[in-house]
């Protein structure tokens, strides 16, 4: 072999070798860029898990400050109630004496002197208003109370699910005896839709996941008021989660929607969008409360003007070998 | 192994005996001796290569093996001169080969195949590599560190009293400072 021709060969042999490493290059270049997207990705998931992390743990402080406030309250708010049923009966009895002086007066029956100086005192301190005004006081304060003694019992909801007693329960079941419930608030024309496929029973209290079920389906006709064409889905199935088998429930309206700045909010004690009176803000807390004691959890997707969806997320049970 | 390492034993070969003997011995061996040096070639080639080439210099092996292992250094050194910069003296750059150096391997080149070396100083003018790997290249490992001697200026006396082709399962190269 010629030097001359051995030279062309390297010089063949060179270029080869620089197109392999071009391509070389190339597979690295797209395994850097798959890579990369995923980092992206469990980064993004990261981010979100401790966002929820945070959530959960901001959700189980206001839990245990809630049950302290809830306990504080709750034992002056006991004879502060039992008083009222007391002091009913006080003012019944002092406005008989009031009614017998009138009765008195009319029929004249009392001596002119003693008469004049009890007309005089009562025109004094104006007590025909008072024995009046009274029966309003006792009234809107028995009002406030009741709120009160609700809210109590609602902040102890929301720190502990309850003095829970599980049964063995159908959750599709306790949907459709929800709805029956609110017959009344659905009659309004707004029209529901269920998808029911069967999930199976789980160890929970059924009164508190009624309770979880009863509060979104409230919210959604609340946020349907407005909406020309009210609706409200319902579905149940059965998917598999991160680690484990998982029973999903989704309520979905097509109502007002939440904006974006207040998504972050809505599970917190008090929050509320609706006026005095008409929302306590614990609906949203206490479900998230009753289902984190079940072992599950709820997130919420919204977009203003279209629509709200609650997405509830139980564990499958393992069957039990007795 | 990696193509950079058949890439210095062709520049080896084409300096010492020239192009055509590099040709020649390609074709012998029936080989397209297109090679990359991020990409892995298997090890045979390369035996085969230094078999053909021990053959036709009429040179044994493992002297080729050896020698080619000091070139190596060289070559390796002019590539990526940091390592070197890195460490002032021979000790400590024979210290740093397995922690150091071949980790920095490992992120160049995608998996490849690395002895593992521990070393131990039993006295002051004393340093052994224990050198393990499945490929047993300890006479080119030994090649090398002749190599960074050389380069370092540093005289050296080098035993090899343990070794995996006399049935040990490690090969010991017992570098003493002079
Ligand atoms: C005295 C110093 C060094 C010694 C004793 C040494 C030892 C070795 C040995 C024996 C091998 C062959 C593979 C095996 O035995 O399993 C090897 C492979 C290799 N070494 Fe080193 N080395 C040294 C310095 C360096 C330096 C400075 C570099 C420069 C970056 C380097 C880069 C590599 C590369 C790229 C391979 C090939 C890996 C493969 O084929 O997959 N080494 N080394
Ligand atoms: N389906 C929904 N669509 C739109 N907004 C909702 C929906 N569900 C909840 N929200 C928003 O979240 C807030 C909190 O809900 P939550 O049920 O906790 O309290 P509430 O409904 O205001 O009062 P409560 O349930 O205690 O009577 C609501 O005020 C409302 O702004
Ligand atoms: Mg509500």
């Amino acid at each position: 072999m010629s030097e001359t021709e051995a030279y062309k060969q390297a010089w063949l042999r060179e270029k080869q070798a620089r197109l392999a490493a071009e391509e070389l290059l190339e597979v690295k270049a797209r395994d850097l860029y798959l890579a990369n997207q995923q980092l992206m990705e469990q980064n993004q998931l990261l981010k979100e898990q401790q966002a929820l992390m945070i959530r959960n743990e901001k959700l189980a402080t206001l839990g245990t400050l809630s049950a302290g406030v809830a306990h504080e309250i709750n034992n002056p708010l006991a004879f502060v109630l039992s008083n009222m049923d007391s002091l009913k009966r006080y003012t019944a009895a002092y406005n008989s004496l009031l009614e017998l002086n009138t009765h008195w007066q009319s029929q004249n029956q009392l001596p002119p002197a003693l008469a004049e100086s009890l007309a005089a005192l009562i025109e004094e301190q104006d007590l025909e208003f008072v024995a009046e005004d009274i029966q309003d006081l006792l009234r809107d304060t028995d009002e406030g109370l009741i709120r009160l003694r609700d809210i109590v019992q609602s902040l102890r909801h929301f720190s502990h699910g309850g003095n829970s007693e599980r049964t063995l329960y159908n959750l599709t079941e306790g949907l459709d005896s929800t709805l029956k419930v609110l017959q009344n608030e659905l009659k309004q024309g707004i029209n529901v839709n269920c998808l029911f496929e069967p999930i199976p029973p789980i160890h929970c209290n059924p009164g508190e996941m009624n309770q979880v079920f009863l509060n979104l389906i409230m919210n959604a006709c609340q946020a349907l008021e407005q909406s020309p064409e009210p609706q409200i889905f319902i579905t149940t199935a059965t998917e598999s989660g991160q680690d484990r088998e998982e029973i999903v429930i989704r309520i979905k309206d097509n109502g007002c929607g939440i904006p974006q700045d207040k998504l972050e909010s809505v599970f917190d004690p008090f929050f509320t969008t609706k006026p005095v009176g008409k929302g306590t803000g614990m609906g949203l807390s206490i479900a998230y409360g009753i289902l984190n004691e079940h072992g599950g959890n709820i997130i919420v997707n919204s977009a203003e003007g279209k629509g709200t969806c609650f997405e509830i997320r139980l564990p499958v049970e393992e069957p039990q070998a007795d | 192994m990696k193509g950079v390492i058949f890439n210095i034993l062709e520049e080896l070969v084409i300096e010492t005996a020239g192009i055509v003997a590099w040709n020649s011995i390609l074709e012998k061996l029936e080989l397209k001796g297109i090679y990359t040096a991020g990409q892995s070639y298997p090890d045979e080639e390369l035996f085969a290569l230094v078999g053909e080439i021990s053959t036709s210099l009429n040179k044994p092996a493992p002297e080729i093996v050896g020698h080619f292992g000091e070139y190596l250094f060289h070559q390796l050194n002019q590539r990526y001169p940091e390592f070197t910069t890195q460490q002032t003296d021979l000790r400590a750059f024979l210290k740093s080969v397995h922690d150091v150096i071949h980790v920095e391997v490992r992120k160049l080149y995608e998996s490849p195949n690395l002895p593992t070396i521990t070393c131990h100083e039993p006295d002051e003018d004393t340093l052994v590599m224990e050198y393990r790997s499945p490929r047993q290249l300890c006479i080119l490992a030994e090649g090398l560190v002749r190599g960074a001697a050389e380069y370092y200026k540093t005289p050296i006396e080098m035993t090899h009293p343990v070794c995996t082709h006399k049935g040990a399962d490690h090969c010991d190269l017992v570098i003493r400072f002079l």
